[in-house]
């Protein structure tokens, strides 16, 4: 009975925390997006005038763990599949901080813009039991500034 | 760098639009009902199947079970009780029509727990911490009259046939998931087995009444367990369905529905306890 009592508690906290981090997080994203709009980013390859331009390698990645909640919600959906609607959120948040922390470090390099743009994700404590696991996304790319 | 560009992505695009608690409680009620649908079906197919073992099956099952049961007692007030307890039982048999191969073999236990239970191979155990608490034979037959009946309807090895089987199958769900998951699954699962003993409580407790009759020609007393256990345990009753035995306010209720229904008498009297019966 406690070890149910206690699980609900987990439950509640997970979705109690887990929705006020998300909901914040996403207005900070959609702010800072504005504030970044002028640093473009293209996964092209091949970077257009390149001999007036210089290159430099930035990156930004982000760690997100996972709530209780979510991670509960997730253990279900896969038991009969579906989409997993409540890491999807999760995923996205990763992956807009993850570029959010790249075009930050391009406006520091003095770059307009971000070539070659690549993203990586990993799961933390994979496979550990009864860990709460942690997403994390790493963007990285070419940020290119005119030449001096 | 003209045709390059940023266009601003509409919010909402990479997430389906569901609730997350709408999600939740489709998921948990769902699942939820496959296992004890599931659960249920098998406990009652396993249930189904065990009765079917020959008693003679579960004599020698029980058998490994016997150092488990009280042994003969050593003193002799002790084995007097005993004898007088499996004459009882004995008695009530033949009122209940028991069939020849269905022996039974009552134990007594000198502990002050107040019980009396029936387990597999015809074996009834009955602690002194019972009687002690009853006012008269009539109390004491209609316990074990109940214990008796679970025996005659092979209660205890349909019991253990469902417990195997659904302790197989959550077992077996156990290997999914995360520690949360399984808990909460074998929670589920648990809930079918507890109410299906409850019917066969009730099974029980209106063959014992039928017994009562046949054996005194009066239920008189047949609640005085019942009413004693409710006297002690004013507070912290758990609730219905989680318990294996029905409510005892419940017992007590059908008990005198019955004696009414059967009034024949206008004060039926109740057989005594015999002296060497008390605990000292």
């Amino acid at each position: 009975m406690y070890d149910l009592i206690l699980f609900l508690v987990l439950l509640l906290l997970g979705y109690v925390f887990g929705q006020r981090a998300e909901k914040r997080h996403f207005k900070s994203i959609i702010e800072r997006e504005q504030t970044l709009r002028d640093i473009l980013v293209f996964s092209e390859r091949r970077i257009p005038d390149e001999d007036q331009l210089e290159g430099i390698l930035v990156s930004g990645n982000v760690v997100i763990s996972v709530d209780f909640f979510k991670r509960f919600v997730a253990s279900l959906r896969n038991l009969v599949g579906g989409r997993v609607s409540s890491y999807e959120s999760l995923l996205e948040r990763a992956r807009r901080e993850a570029i959010l922390r790249m075009k930050d470090a391009a406006r520091r390099k003095g770059a307009t813009a971000v070539w070659n743009l690549r993203l990586e994700t990993a799961s933390i404590y994979k496979g550990a039991q009864n860990a709460v696991g942690a997403v994390e996304v790493v963007a990285y790319g070419t940020a290119v500034r005119q030449r001096r | 760098m003209a045709e390059y560009e940023n266009p601003q992505i509409p919010e909402g695009i990479n997430v389906s639009p569901t609730h997350p608690l709408k999600d939740f409680a489709l998921l948990v009620g769902g699942i939820s009902a496959l296992i004890l649908v599931a659960v249920l079906a098998l406990s009652l197919l396993a249930g189904q199947l065990a009765r079917h073992v020959p008693f003679e099956q579960e004599r020698a099952l029980a058998g490994s079970l016997s150092r488990w049961l009280p042994e003969t007692p050593a003193q002799p007030a002790h084995r007097e009780r005993q004898q007088y307890l499996q004459q009882l039982a004995d008695r009530l048999a033949t009122a209940m029509d028991l069939p020849p191969e269905m022996t039974l073999t009552v134990h007594y236990s000198a502990s002050n727990t107040v019980n009396a239970l029936a387990t597999l191979g015809g074996h009834i155990v009955v602690f002194q911490g019972l009687i002690d608490t009853l006012p008269s034979e009539n109390a004491l037959a209609m316990v074990m009259a109940h214990e008796i009946a679970h025996i005659r309807h092979r209660h205890p090895i349909v019991a253990m046939g469902r417990g195997f089987a659904v302790m197989f199958a959550l077992s077996s769900l156990a290997g999914i998931g995360d520690g949360a998951m399984q808990q909460w699954l074998t929670g589920v699962g648990m809930l079918p087995i507890l109410s299906f003993s409850r019917s066969q409580e009730e099974q029980a407790d209106a063959d014992a009444l039928q017994a009562m009759l046949r054996t005194y020609s009066h239920v008189g007393d047949a609640a005085a367990f019942f009413e004693h256990i409710a006297r002690q345990q004013t507070t912290g009753e758990p609730l219905a369905i989680f318990s294996t035995h029905p409510g005892h306010e419940e017992r007590i209720e059908r008990i005198r529905q019955f004696a009414q229904s059967q009034a024949t008498q206008a004060a039926p009297t109740s057989v005594p306890l015999p002296d060497f019966m008390k605990s000292e």
